[in-house]
């Protein structure tokens, strides 16, 4: 028989497990009894299994810190995360009025920019940003679609309530390991499964194919697609990888691409084939060195041409990191406001303006309750967890944020929600966090298929996979 | 399909088929090291016939051919492209480089068999014998080539495969045959040389009496019903370029590549031993070969050039040490 134990006795975390002491949430009664059914240790030979068969198929990401090309398996849960149907249907109305939004922003800030007129706070955070293309100022896109695959990270406050944490418009990855996730629990844990009406996830890559049809140039006729990845150095090579062949289109790398006529072609081994859509998974900066970083190799040459003239369209668009730079973030409840004249339905934590004298004072004379983000970073690189950090750490931090203000928000620390988790032979309470993903064609879809992350260490509030997060089987009941 | 795609299925198959043949020929030699061999001066030359495919090298007269020395230069030797550990990295990195189009069975397969690769030890596989760790290589090899059969549609990047598998096969048994001293050798060593080329069975059931060296040299150049012959292979790469190009085989060529490998076809279609022996033996093997590196360098110039274009260049094979 398994314990399955409490989230913590301290309050001030939420339980996703446990309603109290002794009983578990209605959603998570079956999974209890079957778990306190297992023998101690068959949770373990699982997942052991699990990691192997994962290694074997080359289900891994790279480690960038570590020597060139370190492959690693992203570690698997085996502890299933539920969701009702009507929680999750709060969840995904909640994320996709917020990529609307975020989405009606980009085209007004590329076009009439209204909303810089009215909100001067936001001009200044626009205009600083790296991550805002003049480039894209007046270029027409598809349906006036920039933002075709995000990913929203949701975490869950002490009291059960879901806040936005971030806002991944670019790049987002992860989906691969929803998908392995579902195929090896199926697979090694079917009985965990009893009794559970859930929402496939399988179908994700027809529903991506559908989003990018859809945002085909209108002159395309029955559009070519392609998936265009960095290469088999990048992190996620095996998702952009898994995604092509699911979608079974080609999966080319910059050097494959040529523009004749203001066209973009691939170079095959019947001549030059026409490409209208392209899933891109490299950021703006390597697309086209005429354009952006003139040393990368990455992208094509003259592509940026292309896709102002409308004759290709890039999925996401080019332009919309500055929707997800971390200054304005505090921004996208308004945006919601303004644009779509909604209350937004998943908060945003508290967030502090660095640039903000008086604020800053107050983020430096509390660096120890605070966690500090660059505002240009992603994947958990380059933050501080203020509980976690040492003085020397938080004093490098004040002299950062003091030379650079702009750099960084500061947001008081969330206690991010607890889930059983297996650690050796035994479960233990660790904390976790939400990525929904939305795809935005001619509709907006959320599909059932989101990954949990999970911080693997005790007491850790960090999930990322380069940090030492694990990942679990995100389950959506029907309804 | 990409152009780029295309030459990493291409090289994928050159190297799988590589690292079955040297998993092979060790295995043979080493096997028939046990007992066979009772002078040094047979295992010297049984080790240096080894080393010589397992490096695809004339070796120096001064290395000792040992066992241990062939390992290490065969299997473990990153420095030698033709090594098992050098033709699976390889091969690996070919298959990810072409993920998206494979099935997931000859994923798994290529991974599974560099993970394998990667964890061999070579003081372990002395001490153990490496005839199981050979036979799992070999293996792997050919659930490889049939899964990929069985799963793959057969199109574009299964004719490049083709291509790759058969263009590789017979540049081999060229060298396997090119390491005999002369084409007149005593029974053992042909015996040998029929193992190495996977042909002892099916020469034995096509030639019922007591055969001769003659024989043996007919069959593995030119048998066309035997799988692993030289002009079995000619014939196999001369169909796939004309699926590629969608052509009738037998009427002439579109590229050179075509061209190359019909005429090759023509040669073997239309000779036997005789030949051979008449032009002197090796000057024929060594001939054919160079031939055959001609049809490589062709395809490769047809169907994956090195475009000049202001992006990066296109990659040369993949070649990463392990």
């Amino acid at each position: 028989m398994l314990s399955v134990p409490r989230g913590s006795e301290t309050s001030g975390v939420f339980d996703e497990f446990f309603h109290d002491a002794e009983t578990p949430r209605p959603v998570y009664e079956r999974l209890a009894e079957t778990l306190r059914a297992m023998a101690p240790g068959e949770l373990a030979g699982g997942v052991r299994a699990i990691n192997a068969a994962l290694l074997r198929r080359g289900v891994t990401f790279t480690v960038y810190a570590e020597d060139a090309g370190t492959e690693r398996i992203f570690p698997f849960d085996p502890i299933p995360r539920i969701f009702a149907a009507e929680e999750w249907e709060h969840i995904a109305a909640g994320v996709a009025q917020r990529v609307r939004a975020l989405n009606t922003f980009l085209y007004d800030l590329y076009h009439q920019a209204r909303i810089l007129r009215e909100n001067a706070a936001l001009r200044e955070a626009v205009f600083s940003s790296n991550l805002y293309v003049r480039e894209m100022i007046g270029v027409r896109v598809p349906h006036n679609i920039y933002i075709h695959v995000s990913g929203i990270d949701l975490i869950r406050d002490e009291n059960g309530t879901m806040l936005v944490l971030e806002d991944n418009v670019r790049t987002p990855s992860g989906i691969s390991y929803v998908l392995e996730n579902r195929d090896v629990l199926k697979r090694t844990f079917p009985r965990l499964f009893e009794g559970y009406p859930l929402r496939p996830v399988d179908d994700y890559p027809r529903r991506l194919l559908r989003t990018l049809r859809d945002s085909a140039p209108p002159t395309a006729g029955e559009p070519n697609i392609i998936v265009l990845t960095p290469g088999v150095y990048n992190s996620a090579y095996y998702e952009h990888a898994m995604l092509a062949r699911q979608m079974g289109v080609p999966l080319a790398e910059g050097r494959d691409l040529i523009v004749v006529d203001n066209t973009v072609f691939l170079k095959t081994t019947r001549g030059l084939e026409r490409v209208d859509v392209i899933y891109r998974r490299i950021d703006d900066d390597f697309l086209d060195p005429l354009y952006f970083r003139s040393d990368s190799v990455l992208g094509a040459v003259g592509l940026m041409n292309v896709y102002r003239s409308g004759n290709v369209t890039l999925a996401n668009a080019i332009g919309t990191g500055v929707a997800d730079d971390k200054a304005l973030y505090r921004f996208v409840p308004d945006m919601i406001r303004f644009y779509l004249s909604e209350e937004p339905l998943l908060p945003n934590v508290e967030t502090y303006d660095c640039t903000d004298e008086r604020l800053r004072r107050h983020v430096i004379g509390r660096l120890a309750e605070m966690v500090v983000k660059r505002t240009d970073g992603s994947g958990g690189y380059g933050m501080l967890i203020g509980p976690a950090s040492t003085a020397e750490e938080r004093a490098e931090f004040a002299r950062a944020i003091e030379a650079e203000p702009r750099s960084y928000i500061a947001q008081p620390v969330i206690q991010l929600s607890s889930h059983p988790t297996l650690a050796g032979e035994e479960l233990v309470p660790r904390r976790i966090d939400l990525r929904p993903f939305v795809l935005y064609g001619k509709r907006i879809d959320v599909p059932p298929a989101a990954l949990t992350r999970v911080a693997l260490r005790e007491g850790s509030l960090v999930v990322n996979s380069s940090q030492g997060g694990g990942s679990k089987d995100t389950w959506v009941l029907g309804g | 399909m990409l152009s780029r795609h295309a030459e990493s299925f291409f090289w994928l198959a050159r190297n799988v088929e590589r690292a079955e043949t040297v998993s092979r020929v060790l295995d043979v030699t080493y096997t028939r090291s046990m007992d066979r061999f009772q002078h040094d001066v047979w295992a010297h030359r049984a080790w240096r016939t080894a080393l010589a495919i397992g490096t695809l090298n004339e070796p120096a007269d001064v290395e000792p051919y040992d066992a241990e020395t062939t390992f290490e230069r065969c299997i473990f030797d990153v420095t030698n492209l033709s090594s098992i550990t050098s033709t699976v990295a390889i091969a690996r990195t070919n298959a990810i480089n072409v993920r998206a189009e494979l099935s997931t069975e000859t994923w798994e397969n290529v991974n599974e068999l560099y993970l394998d690769v990667r964890a061999q030890r070579l003081d372990a596989l002395t001490r153990e014998g490496p005839a199981r760790f050979l036979r799992r290589v070999r293996d792997r090899c050919q659930a490889i080539e049939g899964v990929t059969d069985a799963t793959l549609l057969h199109v574009d990047g299964w004719n490049f495969l083709q291509l790759g598998r058969f263009a590789e096969r017979a540049y081999l048994a060229l060298r396997m045959l090119a390491t005999l001293d002369s084409l007149d050798e005593p029974w053992p060593e042909w015996q040998a040389l029929l193992e190495m080329a996977s042909a002892s069975m099916p020469f034995a059931r096509a030639s019922s009496h007591l055969p001769a060296s003659r024989e043996v040299i007919d069959f593995v150049l030119f048998d066309p019903t035997f799988p692993r012959s030289v002009g079995f292979c000619a014939n196999e790469v001369d169909a796939a370029l004309h699926r590629i190009s969608e052509t009738p085989q037998g009427r002439g060529y579109t590229n050179q590549a075509e061209k190359l490998a019909g005429r090759l076809c023509a040669e073997f279609n239309f000779a036997d031993v005789t030949d051979v022996l008449a032009e002197g033996g090796h000057p024929f093997l060594q001939r054919v070969r160079g031939e055959v590196e001609a049809l490589m360098a062709a395809i490769q110039a047809v169907y994956f050039p090195r475009i000049p274009v202001a992006n990066a260049p296109l990659n040369p094979a993949g070649i990463v040490s392990a």
